[in-house]
C-alpha cells in the first residue's frame, strides 16, 4: 500500500526536525510548532502500537494524549534518576527517541503483517457551510475575548510607585548597596540624599524612565548607621520614600 | 411526529438499558445545531471577558458587571444544557462536540480571569517549581509554599519539557497543559460513563451534572499537580474498564502497558488523587464481586494491587513528607466527625457565610441531589444491579452524604468538601443522571415538555450553584483593585516588585514574616520562605521581648509590612495565613501597630515602596 506508513514518516521527520531546531536554537515561532507536534508525536505512535486499529475516534485521541502526557513525567524522572539534567536538549533527547523508538516497532511490526497499515480515516460527509461558518465565528469570537481580557489588563488604572532600598550586598561584608526603580508609570526625576552618621551626605539626581533602576554600592563599616532619603521631583520638602540601616542600637 | 409518538420511542428503550433513553430513532432534529451551541458558548465567554475588563477598569463592584459575568455564564451553559436534556435528536458527535465545546468555554473564561500571568495560590506554587525545574535541571527541589508538591513532579516535568522543546514562556506551556489535561479528562469521563451507560445522551447529562462540582471551572482545570493528575486517573479507569469488558478478551496486553503506565503517572504527579484512584479500583471491584461477575473483577483487583504497590512505594521510597503533609487534615476530619457523631458541637462553619442567593442556591442544590440520588438507587438495583460498574457508581455515590457531612462538621469544610467533590461528583453525577433520564423518560404527553423543562431547570440550578459557590469566591468573581487579605485581589503588581527585589537583593530561602495576601507571592516570585503563624508581629503596639524571642525560634528575618492593612477589613476574614482573630475584626489594623518597627533599636528598615516596606531584624541582638 503506497501510503501504509505515511504516519511513520512523518513523526520521525517532526522528532528528528524538532531536534535539530533544539539543537541549532531555532527561533520560537519555528521550536513552538515543532515542539507541540514532537510532543503529541509518542503518543499517537504508541497508542497504535498498543492499541492498533482496536479503539477509535475519541478514546484514541483520549489515549495517545494521556500517554503524550505521561512520557515527559515517567521518562523525566528516569532520566533524573540516570543522572542527567533536565535541560533542553535532555527533553528534547528523551521525547524524539521515544517516538523515533515507536517508529522502529511500528515499521516492523506493519512489515511482519502483526499491524494494519496506515489508513486516512474515511472521508464523512462535508457538514454544511453554514455550520463551518458558525464554527469559525465562535473560534473568532472566542479568540477575540482572550484578547479583550488582556488589553483589560494592559488598560487597568495601577497606582504608581517606586522602589527604594538600602541594604548590605549579599557576599560583600562591607559593602552596602542603595537603589531606586521606577514604577511610576512615566520618566520621574527623583533626587536621592544619602546620610551616613559622621560622614558627609552623597546627594543624587536622578532621572529614571518607567521600568528602569539604578543602584550604586557604598562602603559600609558597620558601625555607623546610613538613612537613604529619596525626594520625588520638583517636592524637596518631605522625603517620598526612606531606608534605614544601623540606626540605633541593637534590640533587647 | 407527536411528542406522544416520540415518547413511544423513549419508553420502549427506557427501562433496563440507557442505550436510547430519551433519545429515540426518529426523533426530531433539533432546532439548536452545535454550531449554535459553539457560538453562543464563544459568545459567553466574550461577555464574561468584557465583565472581567470592566471590573479591571474600576467597576468591579457594578451590579451591571456582575450581572454581565452570569449572562455570559448563561450563553454557555443554557445550549449545552438544552442540547442534552431535550426530547430531540442527538448524535454522538454532537454530543461529543458539546461536551468539548463547554470545557474549552469555561477554561477560556478561566483564562480570561488571569490572561497574562498566573495569580492563583495554586498555580503561583507550581509556577515556582517548574521555574526551578528549568533553572536547575533537578527534580525535587524545596518549595517554600507547597513542599509536599516538590515530590510531586508531574505536572511540573510535563510543562518544562513543553517549555524546552517549544522555546514558549512558562505560564503559556502552563496554560497549554493544564488546558489539555482538564479536557482529556472530561473527555476520558464522557467516554466513561457512554460506556457505562451504552447511551451519548445520559453520558452527557452526567458530564453537565459533574460539571456543577463547585471546582470544576477552577481546581480542577488550574496550573496545578490535580489537573494533570486527574487525566492519568481517567486513562487508568479507562483501562481498568477495557479490561474488564468482555469484548476486549484475547486483546488486553495494550490496554494492561496504557494501566500500569497511567497508574505510575498518577502516583508520581498527585497524593490524594492516586489514593481516589486505588479506591475506585476497590470499590469497582467489590461491586463486580456483588454483582457476581468474578471474572470482570480480576482486572481492577489487579489493578488495584498494582496501585497500592506504586502508592506505598512513592510514599516510602520518594515521599516519605507526605504522610506529615496530609496527617493534620485526616486527624481533623476524624476529630470533627467524632464530635459531631457524638452530639458535641460542630467546628464547621457557619452556613451563613456568602451572600443570600449563594447560601439559597446551595441549599437547592443539596436538595435536589440528595433527592435524586435515592431515585437513581432504585433505577440501577431495578435495571443494572448485574452491571458492576454501574453498580460500582451506585456504591461510590453514597459519598455525597460524606461530603455533606464535611460540609456541616468540619472546619474549613467547604474547601475540603469541594477538593473530595472532584471525585465523589464522578459516581453521583452519573447515578443523578440516570435519576433525570428516566424522569423526563417517564412523562407521557404533555408532561413530557414539562418535565424536560423542569429537568433543565433542575441542572442548570446544580451548574449555576458550581459557579457561584466555586472559586474565585464572590468578592473576587471579578479581577479589579488590590484587595486587603485577598486571593487573586492581593496578587498585584507592588507584591510582585517587592518579591522579585527580595530574590534579586537578598537571595532566595530567607524566613519572611507576612500578611495574606503577600504569602504567596513572596513564596513563588521572591522564593523567600514565608511564615504562617506571625500575627503576633504585626497586632500589638509594642514588640516585647517575647515577641522578639518567637520571631528568633522562627528563625525571621525580615517582617514584610503592608501598610493597607490598616485601610480595610480583610476580606477572607484574616489578615494572616494563621490569625488568631480570624473572623473576628471589627475594624482594620491600626497604622502604629504596622509602622512599630520604625522605632526599634537595631531594626533595619531596608526597603520602601511606599504601600509596602520590608525591615531586617538581622541588626538586632534577638534576631536569628
Amino acid at each position: 500500500m503506497r501510503h501504509s506508513q505515511a504516519d511513520v514518516v512523518v513523526t520521525a521527520t517532526v522528532a528528528i526536525l524538532s531536534a535539530a531546531a533544539a539543537l541549532v536554537g531555532a527561533p520560537t515561532p519555528v521550536t513552538a510548532v515543532l515542539g507541540i507536534a514532537l510532543l503529541a508525536a509518542p503518543g499517537y505512535v504508541w497508542v497504535t502500537i498498543l492499541l492498533g486499529s482496536r479503539v477509535a475516534g475519541l478514546e484514541r485521541v483520549a489515549v495517545a494524549a494521556g500517554l503524550s502526557l505521561a512520557i515527559p513525567v515517567l521518562g523525566g524522572l528516569a532520566l533524573f534518576a540516570a543522572g542527567s539534567g533536565l535541560t533542553r536538549v535532555a527533553w528534547t533527547g528523551l521525547i524524539a527517541e521515544v517516538t523515533l523508538a515507536g517508529d522502529v516497532v511500528l515499521f516492523a511490526r506493519r512489515r511482519t503483517g502483526r499491524l494494519a497499515p496506515f489508513a486516512w480515516p474515511p472521508r464523512r460527509r462535508r457538514p454544511p457551510i453554514r455550520h463551518v461558518a458558525a464554527f469559525g465565528a465562535a473560534v473568532v469570537v472566542a479568540v477575540s475575548a482572550v484578547a479583550l481580557a488582556r488589553v483589560g489588563v494592559a488598560l487597568e488604572p495601577r497606582t504608581g510607585f517606586t522602589q527604594l532600598w538600602l541594604t548590605a550586598r549579599a557576599g560583600h561584608e562591607h559593602v552596602a548597596d542603595v537603589g531606586v526603580r521606577n514604577h511610576q508609570g512615566s520618566t520621574t526625576r527623583y533626587r536621592l540624599v544619602l546620610s551616613r552618621h559622621g560622614g558627609a551626605d552623597i546627594t543624587w539626581s536622578l532621572t529614571l524612565a518607567n521600568g528602569q533602576s539604578w543602584h550604586h554600592a557604598v562602603p559600609d563599616t558597620g558601625a555607623n548607621a546610613m538613612t537613604a532619603d529619596l525626594y520625588r521631583l520638583p517636592d524637596l520638602g518631605r522625603p517620598y520614600r526612606h531606608v534605614d540601616i544601623g540606626v540605633g542600637a541593637p534590640g533587647p | 411526529m407527536t411528542v406522544a409518538a416520540r415518547f413511544a420511542g423513549m419508553r420502549q428503550a427506557s427501562p433496563g438499558r440507557h442505550r436510547s433513553a430519551m433519545a429515540p430513532a426518529s426523533a426530531a432534529r433539533s432546532r439548536l445545531p452545535v454550531s449554535l451551541v459553539a457560538l453562543s458558548a464563544a459568545t459567553g465567554v466574550l461577555v464574561a471577558a468584557a465583565a472581567y475588563t470592566a471590573g479591571r477598569l474600576g467597576h468591579a463592584s457594578s451590579p451591571w458587571a456582575d450581572r454581565a459575568y452570569w449572562l455570559g455564564q448563561a450563553l454557555i451553559l443554557v445550549p449545552a444544557a438544552v442540547r442534552f436534556l431535550s426530547r430531540r435528536a442527538l448524535t454522538d458527535a454532537e454530543a461529543v462536540t458539546v461536551v468539548i465545546v463547554l470545557t474549552v468555554a469555561e477554561y477560556l473564561v478561566k483564562i480570561c480571569y488571569s490572561p497574562a500571568a498566573f495569580t492563583y495560590v495554586d498555580e503561583l506554587e507550581h509556577w515556582r517549581s517548574t521555574v526551578d525545574i528549568l533553572h536547575t535541571g533537578r527534580l525535587f527541589s524545596v518549595n517554600y509554599l507547597l513542599p509536599i508538591s516538590a515530590y510531586y513532579p508531574g505536572l511540573e516535568e510535563v510543562t518544562a519539557a513543553l517549555v524546552s522543546v517549544t522555546g514558549l514562556s512558562p505560564f503559556t506551556c502552563g496554560v497549554i497543559v493544564a488546558g489539555v489535561a482538564h479536557l482529556l479528562f472530561v473527555c476520558l469521563l464522557y467516554l466513561f460513563f457512554r460506556s457505562v451507560s451504552h447511551s451519548h445522551r445520559l453520558a452527557g447529562i452526567a458530564l453537565l451534572c459533574y460539571a456543577s462540582n463547585s471546582h470544576f471551572q477552577s481546581f480542577d482545570s488550574m496550573f496545578a499537580y490535580q489537573t494533570l493528575a486527574l487525566s492519568f486517573f481517567g486513562l487508568a479507569v479507562a483501562a481498568a474498564w477495557r479490561l474488564s469488558s468482555p469484548q476486549t478478551a484475547g486483546k488486553r496486553a495494550g490496554w494492561v502497558t496504557v494501566a500500569v503506565l497511567a497508574i505510575a503517572a498518577t502516583v508520581v504527579t498527585h497524593h490524594i488523587t492516586s489514593y481516589m484512584l486505588v479506591a475506585t479500583l476497590v470499590v469497582v471491584t467489590l461491586a463486580s464481586l456483588i454483582s457476581g461477575s468474578w471474572r470482570s473483577a480480576g482486572w481492577p483487583a489487579a489493578m488495584a494491587l498494582l496501585s497500592i504497590v506504586a502508592v506505598v512505594g512513592w510514599v516510602v521510597f520518594a515521599a516519605p513528607e507526605t504522610v506529615t503533609y496530609l496527617q493534620p487534615t485526616a486527624e481533623a476530619v476524624l476529630q470533627a466527625f467524632r464530635t459531631f457523631f457524638g452530639g458535641g458541637h460542630s467546628s464547621g462553619p457557619s452556613l451563613s457565610a456568602g451572600p443570600l442567593g449563594n447560601r439559597a442556591l446551595s441549599g437547592m442544590a443539596v436538595l435536589t441531589v440528595t433527592v435524586l440520588l435515592p431515585v437513581g438507587w432504585w433505577l440501577v438495583w431495578r435495571h443494572h444491579r448485574r452491571d458492576s460498574w454501574t453498580l460500582a457508581m451506585a456504591i461510590g455515590s453514597v459519598g455525597w452524604f460524606g461530603l455533606v457531612a464535611i460540609r456541616l462538621a468540619v472546619a474549613n469544610g467547604s474547601q475540603l468538601s469541594g477538593r473530595a467533590a472532584t471525585f465523589i461528583f464522578i459516581p453521583v453525577s452519573y447515578v443523578v443522571a440516570v435519576a433525570v433520564a428516566h424522569l423526563i423518560g417517564a412523562a407521557v404527553r404533555w408532561q413530557a415538555r414539562v418535565a424536560a423543562a423542569a429537568a433543565m431547570m433542575l441542572v442548570l440550578l446544580l451548574m449555576f450553584d458550581g459557579l457561584a459557590n466555586g472559586w474565585p469566591p464572590y468578592w473576587e468573581r471579578l479581577p479589579g483593585p488590590h484587595q486587603v487579605a485577598g486571593f487573586e485581589r492581593s496578587v498585584g503588581p507592588e507584591e510582585i516588585a517587592a518579591a522579585e527585589w527580595a530574590l534579586a537583593t537578598l537571595g532566595p530561602g530567607n524566613r519572611f514574616a507576612t500578611d495574606f495576601g503577600s504569602y504567596p507571592v513572596l513564596g513563588s516570585y521572591g522564593y523567600q520562605d514565608p511564615v504562617r503563624d506571625d500575627a503576633y508581629l504585626y497586632t500589638s503596639r509594642v514588640f516585647t521581648p517575647a515577641d522578639a524571642s518567637k520571631a528568633s525560634a522562627q528563625s525571621i528575618r525580615y517582617v514584610l509590612v503592608d501598610r493597607r492593612l490598616s485601610q480595610a477589613l480583610p476580606v477572607t476574614g484574616q489578615y494572616f495565613r494563621v490569625d488568631p482573630n480570624a473572623g473576628k475584626y471589627t475594624h482594620p489594623l491600626p497604622l502604629a501597630d504596622l509602622e512599630k518597627f520604625n522605632h526599634i533599636p537595631g531594626v533595619d528598615r531596608v526597603y520602601d515602596a511606599g504601600n509596602i516596606v520590608i525591615y531586617e531584624l538581622a541588626g538586632a541582638a534577638y534576631a536569628p
